[in-house]
């Protein structure tokens, strides 16, 4: 192809984008597949398929980015932690609030334009905070998924909501609740589901985006006569989690849906599920079409230690070995990023990136070599990296093509690891209260689902500090625990640089093609890091806690970012 | 499985009881040794994420000093817990109503862990101590007399045991509420300023000095932040005979007020 005609191609290709851009609504199956040519708009959780959660906008740069201030604010005027990662289709932004709210606001003012609420029952069984994370779009539809397991399509131009399906009880087996963004694929709407914590068991979903209908589940946990039944001892497959509870990716190319699962239940003691309990603590590739398995890889055999698979993946095409490969790129909660083929989930390899303790090494296949002494004790043990809420967690990581990095906000720390008795709901134990109610069984006030060692059976803040008695005790405390955002060359595992801040973060990155990182920690720091060297450029002190990930996108033609902060949703731009 | 059945009707006749007596009682019936302990148990699994493996607070409050800013009594605590706090963090618990009970009743035994102990030296002459040749008003406070740069005492009795008060007399570094936490901070310019660490981001950090004075400081204007050295407070170990230490132990023990 000569000079010529590339540039002509790239020249149709950009006023292409441009049309799409000013299209509005509706927003196509063929557009999602296409959403890196929308650089204006953000119309997927991670910002396109591949999950990179890159903006190819360049207005916002390192040479101007010290100029970058606060335009507009979002009051949320909700206490719960606010995760969500906003769509933003042609000036247009909608985002949810905690708890199933959602808001169509002006994108270049942050003006309401409609709201849509949802009333959840009092008592609902989400783990960690009546949370949401976000929507999906197609078409004129919204979708959200809610703390009392529904899926509702929302009309996008009016707020209005055109149905509601159910997922599943949220009452059954100690309780379900949905907090992630669905994913759209083709006329589907893939919904995951959170639970890990309580003795039920994972699946994930698939809707017709038209009629809410269910279209197929695909049980996380193998049910009789499946292949890898046997992985989970007596009955404990019954009840062993393996959750869905984060956002997964798409490849259109091989037609291959990629999700990862939570830890097994119960979280810190596998007295009760030996075996390698799968598919928890895994990556899934499942055919979209049908939801049958073509693939998995498991991070953490028998996990004790809570170290969910629910990170986002990564697809990145590169060259490992000489050879071009099409990889699946994964920074786990146990503290080691992976690679992986993502054709076949041939594992390529595994370096850790924060302080860890629990592996030496893994053999060819990629399974992990498990060191001694790194289990949960009765009386806690606080000698084991990474910490139970892992070196990476649910928020997103970033790949900038630009330049090749990966980017990860890493935890680095470590915590104290108990293991206490679960009283299983096999053991015989009455069904009322001590341990958990049996599938289907009433809830009442004295029945609530519960129970001991079903949550925080570990995993705890270490004690107060007490340098004098045991120096060597783990502390909750800059000197001992930090957070770093991490650039990763996702092809050799190798770390290329470290951003070092105070606290380990409960907040994900965005990089950009005007080579910035931006993320926001949990004392609040909104900053901007340069993507080839890590140095911060920028920063505003929000001054409240950051449980999201950024985002970008532009209105009346200037580039914005946007990240929640305490319960405002700040949105920042040049001039 | 009989045991287990029999355990079973017991606890059902609690829960009955409890049912037919409502919540709004204040008594707790399972406040007894067994109960504080697998409570201690409970709390560790449900608690300690946010209020410290000690109660001593953390992301969540304080439970130590016996005062519960959305009520103190067993019927409040027992709400609090069970339904959460709305506008705060504080979830919903999972656990039964048995269980939370039990946690109501450790929590509790946290905020009054001096009541059931008697010291053995003068508190009357340990508190001319305190007040004299210890100088320990001009850091520590009674009832709003006295200084700002360590905790306030008042009711200190309740909450610690005397073992406690003597360590941290001899040993004040051993434990260091997060509240009072030292740091030296190296500046660029020169003067090393020590203070209590108020609180701190990436960018600049916040303390009261040993003046009992709020400043604030760029880490970009700092050198290096020490953190090596907890406690501000002199250990008393030398300057004060064993008796001495015992009678000012007796006097910080015999302040019981509630706060």
């Amino acid at each position: 192809m000569s000079r010529k005609s590339s540039l002509l191609r790239l020249v149709a290709l950009l006023s292409f984008a441009t049309l799409l851009n000013s299209q509005g609504l509706p927003v196509t199956a063929e557009r999602l597949l296409k959403a890196d040519q929308e650089p204006g708009n953000w119309l997927m959780y991670s910002g396109r398929y591949s999950s990179w959660r890159f903006s190819n906008l360049n207005q916002i740069n390192t040479s101007n980015v010290k100029n970058l201030h606060l335009k507009w604010i979002f009051q949320g005027h909700s206490p719960e932690k606010f995760e969500t990662t906003p769509l933003v289709v042609d000036g247009i932004m909608y985002l949810t609030r905690p708890e199933n709210d959602v808001f169509a606001v002006d994108a270049a003012t942050g003006r309401v334009m409609w709201t849509y609420s949802y009333k959840n029952p009092e008592r609902t069984y989400n783990c960690c905070g009546r949370v949401n994370r976000g929507l999906a779009i197609l078409g004129n539809r919204l979708y959200m998924n809610t703390l009392d397991m529904h899926l509702i399509a929302i009309d996008a131009n009016t707020g209005r909501e055109l149905w509601k399906t159910e997922i599943y009880d949220y009452l059954a087996d100690g309780g379900y609740a949905a907090t992630a963004a669905p994913l759209v694929v083709g006329n589907k709407v893939i919904v995951g589901m959170a639970g890990g914590e309580h003795p039920g068991t994972g699946f994930l979903d698939a809707y017709d985006a038209v009629t809410g209908k269910n279209l197929w589940r695909f049980h996380t946990i193998p049910q009789p006569g499946e292949p890898n039944f046997g992985t989970w001892a007596g009955d404990s497959w019954k009840t062993g989690g393996a959750a869905t509870w984060n956002n997964g990716s798409y490849d259109p190319e091989t037609n291959t849906l990629f999700w990862g699962t939570s830890n097994p239940w119960p979280d810190y003691n596998a007295d009760s599920r030996r075996g390698d309990n799968l598919y928890s603590c895994s990556v899934l590739a499942l055919d979209p079409d049908t939801g049958k398995l073509k693939w998995y890889y498991q991070f953490t055999p028998q996990d004790t230690h809570d170290w969910d698979a629910t990170q986002i993946p990564i697809l990145v095409d590169g060259t490992v070995r000489g050879q071009p490969r099409k990889l699946l790129a994964w920074a786990a909660r146990n503290g080691f990023y992976y690679l992986l083929d993502r054709t076949n989930g041939q594992f390529i390899l595994a370096k850790s990136f924060v302080r860890q303790t629990w592996a030496s090494g893994f053999d060819d296949k990629g399974r992990p070599q498990v060191n001694p002494d790194q289990e949960p004790t009765d009386e806690g043990s606080d000698q084991i990296f990474p910490g139970v809420d892992g070196g990476a967690n649910w928020m997103s990581h970033s790949y900038s093509p630009l330049t090749q990095l990966l980017y990860v906000f890493a935890r680095d720390e470590r915590r104290l690891f108990t293991k206490n008795a679960v009283r299983h709901v096999n053991d015989g134990e009455p069904p009322l209260n001590n341990g958990a109610p049996p599938k289907g069984a009433p809830l009442t006030a004295l029945n609530a689902p519960q129970t001991t060692g079903i949550f925080g059976a570990g995993g705890n803040l270490p004690a107060s500090p007490a340098p004098a008695r045991n120096p060597k005790q783990a502390r909750f405390a800059p000197e001992e625990s930090w957070g770093k955002v991490v650039a990763i060359d996702p092809f050799t595992g190798l770390i290329k640089w470290e951003h070092k801040v105070l606290s380990p973060p409960w907040g994900g990155v965005m990089s950009t093609a005007g080579n910035l990182v931006f993320g926001g920690t949990t004392e609040g720091i909104v900053f901007a890091l340069d993507a080839k060297t890590g140095e911060r450029l920028w920063y505003f002190p929000a001054n409240d806690r950051v449980y999201a990930s950024p985002i970008s996108f532009l209105a009346n033609g200037k580039q914005y970012v946007s990240l929640a902060v305490g319960d405002v949703l700040l949105t920042f731009g040049l001039d | 499985m009989v045991a287990s059945k029999s355990k079973f009707a017991a606890f059902a006749g609690f829960i009955m009881c409890l049912a037919s007596r409502g919540f709004g009682q204040d008594s707790n019936p399972l406040d007894t040794p067994e109960g504080r302990a697998q409570g201690a148990a409970l709390f560790q699994t449900n608690c300690a994420y946010c209020h410290g493996a000690h109660g001593e607070g953390g992301r969540g409050p304080d439970l130590t000093t016996g005062v519960y800013r959305h009520g103190g009594s067993n019927r409040d605590l027992f709400t609090n817990i069970r339904n959460g706090i709305p506008v705060t963090e504080m979830p919903a618990s999972r656990m039964s109503d048995e269980d939370v009970w039990k946690t109501v009743a450790y929590v509790r035994s946290l905020g009054s862990s001096g009541m059931a102990e008697k010291a053995t030296g003068d508190s009357a002459a340990g508190r001319s101590i305190y007040e004299g040749k210890g100088h320990c008003a001009g850091c520590h406070s009674i009832a709003g007399e006295g200084g700002s740069v360590g905790p306030d005492l008042a009711g200190i009795g309740r909450r610690r045991g005397l073992a406690y008060l003597m360590e941290s007399l001899v040993s004040p570094a051993a434990e260091v509420p997060a509240a009072y936490r030292a740091v030296q901070l190296v500046t660029k310019s020169g003067p090393t300023i020590q203070g209590i660490r108020l609180n701190e981001d990436d960018v600049s950090i916040q303390i009261r000095d040993s003046n009992g004075k709020l400043r604030s400081f760029f880490k970009d204007d700092l050198k290096d932040i020490q953190r090596d050295k907890p406690s501000l407070m002199p250990a008393y170990g030398t300057t004060l005979t064993k008796k001495e230490l015992e009678d000012v132990v007796a006097y910080l023990s015999s302040l019981r007020e509630s706060l």
